[in-house]
């Protein structure tokens, strides 16, 4: 089946996805392993479980918080950013 | 009107669906993910039929994905998340997030079907971006197409790891070491056990020649304690100990990777069977799962469960239970059916084999010694395992629920989900007794499923 590549942005970089991909996992293809920094000690996280259970994928997903990297489905022209802190 | 309603679309769920829907009974099924097949056949952004490389026993969820397609009885609701649920004098509400709105389901007939997810175990380092989930791995993988690193460590326990591992090499990863901490391969000394389960053996047989190609090193007695990360705070190499059969630490030594996959087993989600009153008990291999009899009713009548959710036993134990729970679900609106003796048969085999693998994959409490006191214990809240210590030892927490409240350890956004089962360890080491049952499920108790973005409400119907 041939599928169509997507772009989106991560932070200021344009990153490419296979429609129906997850955020996460082209990032991951892209060798961006950290999404996030943590709120008390600023470390980096990234995918650990990578099915939606453990929430230490967040990124920021057109201006939304707490976006789970691994489920979240890449759209065309979508902005994701590096969640920084903040996960209430 | 639906007379059955069932959550999740894994074998447990596609199971219960057909044998409900062939009973007679139309059928609503829920399930989160945007593909059916739950955690085990999960299809790729190819075609599930292009993914045959990655997959042993894709046939038969081909087969039930079809199947359930094709029945007119059965209505499908992909991409829907059920958040909250009640049952009040035998009416179940369940509230389902649907394609971004809000949409209420009552029913009285309920089968759950929720699955399980890796079980971890926290030790310095394990926060790391790089260190991940064998299931995580394995998602990427079969379902994005992605390969998680070049240099991959599988470790852990249990025969999951068998198909990362053989999943990494098929895509062209190095799996750089493959350690397994139990050395015990006592369910080979169980003969009736394997002869009834002939194709699982052949399935494990199917891997260790995919991995054996890989030249991959497989070591027994081993596991992962520790986690480094280079300079750019990314994954950069594991502490490999030799262990005793307790999991105490003897000689270490270090090795490079960029992805760590580690998983010891897994844990039942059982959330929604929670907050709809289902009793829970605490399995063999002391996870938390929800209680049923021998047709797959939970305490509650009319509502059922099957799956991993009723203890930890694999696909094919899921989908055994599944028929049952979807036959005994139509018979309990009227339909003229009922379980065979083959059903519980086959149930009963497949059961005994999932007893075995318990058995031979146990996890011993000297993985408590691994974490230091900076190490993370609840990862989304940054709680580590001196701050627990610390409740203990001087606010006087008395167990794993007041050590909660006092270091906010499991109250994050997963909601205990990963620590939760590790918390109730190290508590109990701490104040030198053994968990108890009530501890074990007090921290499975979630009053919400699943956090959902605010402003998703607003828009129900
Ligand atoms: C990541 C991962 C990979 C695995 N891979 C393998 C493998 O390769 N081989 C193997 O033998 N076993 C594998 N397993 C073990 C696996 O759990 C079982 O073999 C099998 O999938 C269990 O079937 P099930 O029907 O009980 O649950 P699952 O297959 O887990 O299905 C549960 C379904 O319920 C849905 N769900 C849960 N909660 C809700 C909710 N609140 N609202 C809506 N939907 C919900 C989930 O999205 C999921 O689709 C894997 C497990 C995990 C976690
Ligand atoms: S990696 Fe666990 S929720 Fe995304």
């Amino acid at each position: 089946m041939s599928q169509s590549e997507i772009q989106f942005t991560f932070d200021d970089k344009t990153i490419s996805a296979l429609s129906g991909q997850s955020v996460g996992a082209a990032l991951l293809a892209a060798n961006q392993r950290s999404l996030r920094k943590t709120r008390f000690n600023k470390d980096k996280r990234g995918i650990f479980c990578g099915i939606g259970v453990c929430f230490d994928c967040l990124v920021v997903v057109d201006g939304i918080t707490n976006q789970r990297a691994c489920i979240i489905e890449a759209k065309p022209g979508m902005k994701v950013q590096t969640q920084d802190g903040s996960n209430a | 009107m639906h007379n059955v309603v069932i959550v999740g679309g894994g074998p447990a769920g596609l199971s219960a669906a057909l044998a409900a829907a062939a009973a007679g009974a139309p059928v609503l099924l829920i399930d989160s993910n945007s593909r059916l097949g739950g955690q085990y056949w999960r299809n790729s952004v190819d075609e599930l039929e292009n993914q045959n490389e990655q997959h042993f026993d894709l046939a038969t969820g081909l087969l039930l994905i079809n199947a359930v397609k094709a029945r007119k009885e059965i209505e499908v609701w992909s991409e829907a998340q059920i958040w909250s649920a009640t049952n009040d004098e035998g009416k179940n509400t369940l509230r389902v997030i649907h394609q971004g709105k809000e949409k209420i389901v009552n029913t009285a007939n309920l089968i759950l079907c929720t699955g399980a997810y890796d079980r971890t175990l926290p030790f310095p380092g394990w926060d790391i971006p790089g260190v991940m989930t064998p299931g995580g791995v394995q998602s990427l993988l079969k379902g994005h197409g992605v390969l998680a690193g070049k240099q991959v460590v599988v470790a852990g326990t249990g025969p999951f790891l068998l198909p990362v591992a053989a999943g990494v090499i098929k895509a062209g990863g190095e799996v750089v070491s493959l350690i397994e901490a139990n050395k015990s391969r006592r369910w080979v000394s169980s003969f009736i056990v394997i002869l009834e389960n002939l194709s699982k053996i052949k399935e494990a047989f199917y891997y260790i020649k995919t991995i054996s190609r890989g030249k991959v090193r497989a070591q027994f007695g081993y596991a992962v304690i520790a986690a480094h990360a280079a300079d750019n705070g990314e994954l950069e190499s594991v502490d490999i100990a030799k262990i005793n059969r307790n999991f105490k630490v003897k000689k270490v030594k270090n090795i490079k990777c960029d992805v760590a996959a580690i998983g010891w087993g897994f844990t039942a989600d059982t959330s929604l069977a929670g907050s709809l009153g289902c009793k829970q008990v605490v399995a063999k291999d002391e996870s938390v799962v929800v209680w049923v009899d021998s047709e797959q009713q939970t305490n509650i009548p009319g509502v059922f469960a099957a799956g991993e959710i009723t203890g930890i036993g694999g696909s094919d134990l899921s989908m055994a239970e599944g028929v049952i729970a979807g036959i005994a679900a139509a018979k309990f609106v009227g339909c003229k059916v009922d379980i065979s003796k083959a059903h519980r048969k086959r149930r009963a085999k497949r059961q005994r084999f999932a007893n075995a693998l318990i058995k031979a994959y146990p996890i011993k409490t000297g993985w408590q010694l691994w974490p230091n006191d900076q190490t993370t214990i609840c990862r989304c809240e940054e709680v580590s395992l001196g701050d627990l210590k610390f409740s203990v030892e001087e606010l006087g927490a008395t167990d794993s629920r007041t050590a909660k409240l006092f270091t906010r350890c499991g109250m994050g956004l997963c909601q205990g989900r990963i620590c939760g089962r590790s918390v109730v360890d190290l508590v109990a080491k701490e104040l030198n007794v053994l968990p108890t049952d009530i501890d074990r499920i007090s921290a499975v108790n979630r009053p919400i499923i699943t956090p959902i973005p605010l402003g998703v409400l607003a828009q129900g119907e």
